[in-house]
């Protein structure tokens, strides 16, 4: 290196621009949408009950739950091999099983067939029923398999997650005043505009944008970067029992022996983790003389998402073995699984992580808009890479919005006992965005921004509305109830709408602006972004 | 490159020019991306075969830096102006960290 110190920097600033402005421009659509279904996705539980409103939560005891659920398990099957116990907590408010077959002994028969979950009632242990849905599980899924079959969206959205990152670090190299962008915001100056803009959604939110990045690459991390367990491992499932503890795999005894009651278990667990309660029951051979019973730590209070776990002797409710403590490494890649995933966080703090998510989705958003703004020509732009981007640009920022819309809104309209409704409700959000896309290529960019963006607008203040109608679950009797989630969903999308709506307007008043500017001057093609 | 080099030189200089750009700007992006990979991943597994912990704590460790790894390495690709000097850096390194770990083999 025979460079300057200055030509150092200043080479450095420069290909850390142009790097983080191609880096940013081709992961950038999908990561709006990873972005935007992701911040959704800290509200996956309550959107799941908004989508069954025919179930209200109850609050009970986790012993209560359980042993509803075992009683119920008990009288419908009693030979499965394993009961998972997904027990509720305050925000899903239902308890969930699922029961795996014992496997069949000869090896030639095929597998037992997979049989869906069951909603338990949890203070009764009786089935529910109620639409069946996706729920939040849907933005929760799409925001990291693109829904795309596997492993591609997977692979997919790591590769745009990885450009994310060097976008993160390059996008800070090339900024000279960090500091002092956080407080420019200069309006009505086009490119200018969408810079500051741009600059004020990363620079405000950064360790949340670097965490959030980071953090999404660590819960994929075995499949993304296997190798380091490749370089230590024969066996690479040993790698998993080291590092997570095994799972209980006895085999039946073939006597049967009745179920120990798990009440007493729970009652010694909880006293074990300082009162923390269990979030997941695992019964391994119910009613047999090898039983076993693993409670799992809930990781709500914790930051590390890998709680620990004790494991009971069905039979005789003895404990029999715990997870050992976690490792510095573990408990590290624990952490950042945890501030993924946020279910540690209470109210206050869950509805400041999703403000930080729409931060970001208007971060990514601000930087493609402002790859076409800093490159329109008033003479306007003949080349098909910039209406390319121009176009999905309006696909992505503007369409997306009304397709979540439209599986919520599918959700209300459909039928609620309509068969294979749960698949019907996401072919609505497919259609309703690409679809929208693709009728948006047929109107003038500057319309096209503006009426995508009304009509997501008007598809969430629908919302509330259509809600009121089809179900007892309106605005106004969930004030009367106290039902907060309700009210908080409808407030939720109302601001949503807003959002949608004074971007509308403001593409309208700037295409206004433009108009009047180009009739003054030459004609031309006027930009959004002035 | 040889059988390309015929093949442009018959362009004229701007078009040599403008074309070899071009692939020198795809050999930067695959060396980038796949190489910044393989490196990372390398690098990575280096670590966690050394690291003096328990191994599964050293292979958790290993996992969980690649991926600052492989934004550094991919970026440094495009600040670094001399191509050859950028992938003779991270194919090789790639290729060092890969034989060393194979050849020490995993853990016992």
């Amino acid at each position: 290196m025979n460079r300057e110190p200055g030509t150092v920097q200043k080479a450095l600033r420069q290909s850390m621009a142009w790097i983080h402005t191609w880096l940013g421009l081709i992961a950038g659509w999908i990561l709006f949408a990873m972005f935007l279904t992701g911040t959704a996705s800290y509200f996956r539980p309550e959107i799941t009950r908004w989508m069954q409103p025919e179930l209200r939560a109850k609050s009970v005891s986790a012993a209560q739950a359980t042993e509803a659920a075992v009683r119920h398990l008990q009288a419908t099957s009693p030979d499965d091999e394993q009961w998972f116990i997904y027990l509720p907590d305050d925000r899903t408010g239902v308890t969930r099983v699922f029961m795996r077959a014992r496997p069949n002994p000869d090896p030639e028969a095929p597998p037992p067939p997979r049989r869906p979950e069951v909603k338990l009632d949890p203070a009764t242990g009786a089935p529910l029923a109620a639409r069946e849905t996706k729920g939040g599980e849907h933005f929760y899924r799409f925001h990291f398999q693109l829904q795309l079959l596997h492993p591609w969206g997977r692979w997919l959205a790591g590769f745009c997650a990885i450009f994310m990152l060097g976008a993160i670090i390059s996008g800070v190299i090339t900024h000279k005043r960090i500091f002092a962008d956080f407080f420019t915001l200069r309006w009505g100056k086009g490119h200018r505009t969408w810079l500051d803009a741009h600059n004020a959604s990363a620079v405000l939110a950064l360790p949340y944008h670097a965490m959030i990045t980071y953090t999404g690459l660590i819960t994929l991390m075995l499949m993304y970067m296997p190798w380091p367990i490749e370089a230590n491992y024969r066996n690479s499932d040993n790698f998993a029992v080291e590092a997570y503890g095994r799972d209980a795999e006895e085999p039946a005894a073939g006597r049967s022996v009745p179920l120990a009651p798990i009440g007493p278990m729970i009652g010694a667990a909880m006293h074990e983790w300082d009162g923390a309660a269990p979030r997941t029951v695992v019964v391994r051979n119910p009613g047999d003389a090898a039983a076993t019973v693993t409670l799992l730590r809930s990781p709500a209070g914790q930051l590390d998402a890998r709680a620990g776990s004790i494991v009971f002797s069905g039979t005789s409710g003895e404990r029999l073995s715990a997870s050992q403590p976690p490792g510095p490494a573990a408990q590290t890649a624990g952490v950042m699984l945890g501030l993924h995933l946020a279910h540690f966080a209470g109210p206050a703090l869950r509805w400041s992580f999703f403000l930080l998510g729409l931060v970001g989705t208007a971060m990514v958003g601000t930087g493609l808009v402002m790859w076409t703004a800093k490159r329109r020509r008033p003479a306007g732009n003949a080349d098909f890479g910039f209406r390319l981007v121009e176009r999905l640009n309006i696909g992505a920022i503007a369409c997306l919005p009304a397709g979540m819309a439209a599986f919520l809104l599918a959700n209300r309209l459909l039928p609620a006992d309509m068969p294979g409704r749960a698949d019907l409700e996401v072919e609505a959000m497919f259609w309703t965005w690409f679809g929208l896309a693709a009728l948006s290529v047929l109107r003038p960019v500057r319309r096209a921004w503006i009426e995508t963006l009304t009509l997501s607008a008007l598809a969430f203040a629908l919302l509330p509305l259509v809600n009121a109608v089809t179900t007892d679950r309106g605005l106004l009797r969930s004030v009367a109830a106290g039902d907060w989630l309700f009210v908080s969903f409808d407030a939720a999308v109302l601001a949503m709408s807003g959002l949608l709506g004074l971007a509308a307007f403001r593409a309208h008043r700037a295409s206004a602006r433009q108009g009047r500017a180009s009739t003054r001057n030459a004609p031309g093609r006027p930009s959004l972004a002035a | 490159m040889q059988i390309f080099g015929d093949d442009v030189a018959k362009q004229g200089s701007v078009g040599v020019g403008r074309r070899n750009a071009g692939w020198q700007m795809a050999a930067r992006c695959a060396t980038a991306l796949v190489g910044g990979y393989a490196a990372a991943a390398g690098f990575a597994s280096l670590l966690a075969r050394l690291l003096p912990v328990a191994r599964a704590e050293a292979t958790l460790w290993g996992m969980i830096v690649s991926f600052l790894l492989f934004a550094c390495l991919g970026l440094w690709a495009f600040y670094e102006a001399r191509l050859a000097r950028v992938a003779a850096v991270i194919w090789s390194g790639a290729i060092a960290a890969g034989t060393i770990v194979a050849l020490l083999g995993p853990r016992a």
